[in-house]
């Protein structure tokens, strides 16, 4: 008889631990719709391609960049140090570990604004802040920093500085771009995936 | 194996895991067909505003309480828990028939006091447990039981209170029962 | 899919069909459990007789565990099963004086019916007492109608209250409930030893 009460005690403690495994739903709470549609309509959420590449180049640790298009896509180009989360599996629960990482700020990419656009509503709308969306997004890149036009003799000071750092930023994405790309992403992608795992762990 | 033969050979009861698990299989199927669990004194309480409403139809309507589970199209003894009720008695029925514990009427109780003192405790008793439940929204097996088994905070306030002041309480009562 | 009857898979007309044979089923492990009898119910406070302690907390962490996976599995809603409101302060007051009575009365409600059931006047009178003390309540419920509807929190749950999840409750639960198994077998044995007049 003890044998059996023995063996039913663990059985019932492996049933129990179990559902800590097993119930994965996530209870997200959502940001209030008022509060949703204030930050829609504030342009505080767009980052241009200049800082973008400034923090790529300066290696930015908090930089977080999401190319929200499709893997085809990702994969013939994408930005140094891109993580690749179609939109459409976007709230996986797999994919939500990268937001919401303290000290970083995840940019979201896409060929123009409107596909990182939605991404970003909906990442917002399950509560998770700095997330940004580059303006312009690819298309925008490869007019300023791939091909930038050199301005005007008659422009004012600030457009020069800001095409001389275009002029560099090209050399550098351009220039070593295969290596860049290739060790910097497997890189990436390892310690992000490692360090969200650690900061949503438990429930 | 699953009906254990007690010390004495006296009553045979269910081994009470078994019986455990059974009633906790019965609690997931009730809350799989119905959504909400089992009960007991919700039952009482539609017998009492029945005979209200029967002897004094004015004051049932009138009374703050009872006008709550009064309405015109059926009688407050067509209701979910009254018939869950009967089950009960016939279900115990059918055990008591199945393992020979139906017997003429009898009276139990500690050979420390009568029957009649007995019966008395159990009247309060009942009285008491009467009102409690109704402060409580439900007794051990609609509140404690159901109520704890669905993750309420409530059923679980209620099971815990329960358990905890009959401890409290039991020593000056010992009498009755040890 | 579940729950069946809210979610229209079960027609509305076969409810009480079903609170009848759920009834007879809930009846039947209750009193084949030995809960027609008040003296079994009472040992638990007495630590003679812990087959309440073992009945009960068995089927309350197989109910709970049962349900998380039943909720894994897609099987039932969890969003639409009912919730128990919880009213604070009359729920402690109420459990307080239900405790009282449990002690008295050596019944609860489901338990007396089944004793009835098998010949007991002790159940009888304890159900004839249920019966008084709600007409009691309800007479008088003018007088406690502010207190009785005070300290609602809503339909919460553990998690609602607490932020911690439902299955951290379950294991919980089955490792007090399991300890106290183990425990109150050895406690039983002991006090058993002094107890002569009392046929097990």
């Amino acid at each position: 008889m003890n044998r059996n009460y023995i063996f039913l005690t663990i059985l019932m403690l492996v049933l129990a631990t179990g559902t800590l495994f097993v119930n994965k739903t996530i209870k997200l709470k959502q940001v209030e719709p008022q509060q949703l549609l204030m930050e829609i309509v504030q342009p505080t959420r767009y980052v241009n391609t200049d800082l973008v590449a400034k923090m790529i180049i300066q290696n930015d640790p908090s930089l977080e960049l999401i190319d929200v298009r499709s893997a085809n896509e990702f994969g013939k180009f994408s930005l140094t140090n891109a993580i690749n989360i179609p939109l459409d599996s976007l709230i996986n629960e797999s994919s939500l570990d990268y937001f919401g990482i303290p000290g970083t700020k995840v940019v979201f990419i896409s060929n123009d604004d409107i596909e990182a656009d939605q991404a970003w509503v909906l990442t917002k709308r399950l509560g998770f802040n700095s997330i940004y969306v580059m303006k312009g997004g690819l298309n925008r890149w490869m007019e300023t920093i791939i091909q930038p036009q050199k301005p005007s003799d008659d422009s004012p000071l600030t457009a020069f500085e800001t095409y001389e750092f275009r002029n560099g930023a090209r050399l550098y994405f351009t220039g070593a771009k295969i290596d860049n790309e290739e060790t910097g992403k497997v890189k990436v992608v390892v310690r992000r995936k490692k360090k969200s795992a650690a900061a949503s762990g438990g429930c | 194996m699953n009906v254990q033969n007690s010390t004495n050979n006296q009553p045979k009861y269910l081994n009470p895991y078994f019986g455990g698990v059974l009633l906790g299989l019965l609690v997931l199927l009730t809350v799989y067909i119905t959504g909400r669990g089992l009960g007991a004194s919700g039952a009482v309480k539609s017998a009492v505003v029945t005979t209200t409403e029967t002897f004094a139809p004015d004051h049932a309507r009138d009374n703050a309480y009872e006008s709550k589970f009064v309405s015109d199209d059926h009688s407050p003894m067509y209701n979910w828990l009254v018939f869950e009720s009967l089950g009960i008695f016939f279900g115990g029925l059918l055990s008591g028939l199945l393992f020979g514990r139906v017997k003429k009427f009898r009276t139990e109780h500690s050979p420390k006091i009568t029957s009649k003192t007995r019966l008395i405790v159990a009247l309060i008793g009942g009285v008491l447990f009467g009102i409690g439940s109704q402060f409580g929204r439900g007794c051990t097996s609609g509140a404690a039981l159901s109520g704890s088994a669905t993750f309420a905070f409530g059923g679980v306030l209620v099971m815990l209170t329960i358990f905890g002041s009959a401890y409290a309480f039991a020593y000056f009562f010992r009498k009755l029962w040890i | 899919m579940g729950p069946l009857i809210p979610n229209g898979f079960i027609p509305g007309d076969w409810n009480f069909v079903i609170a009848i044979l759920l009834g007879i089923a809930f009846g039947f492990i209750l009193e084949a459990s030995g809960f027609s009898s008040s003296r079994n119910i009472t040992g638990v406070f007495y630590g003679y007789n812990f087959v309440v302690l073992r009945v009960f907390f068995t089927a309350v962490i197989v109910a709970m565990v049962g349900l998380l996976y039943f909720d894994y599995f897609g099987w039932i809603d969890l969003a639409k099963i009912f919730i128990l409101p919880t009213y604070l302060g009359p729920m402690l007051v109420g459990s307080v004086i239900m405790g009282l009575g449990f002690i008295l009365g050596g019944f609860c409600p489901g338990t007396s019916f089944t004793a009835i059931a098998i010949g007991k006047i002790d159940g009888l009178v304890f159900t004839v007492g249920l019966y008084l003390g709600i007409f009691i309540f309800a007479e008088s419920f003018p007088l406690f109608a502010d207190f009785y509807n005070s300290g609602n929190m809503g339909n919460v749950t553990l998690t609602d209250v607490t932020g911690i999840a439902a299955p951290w409750f379950a294991l919980a639960f089955t490792f007090i409930a399991l300890a106290a198994f183990w425990g109150t077998m050895f406690i039983e044995k002991r006090v058993r030893k002094n107890i002569k007049e009392y046929k097990f």
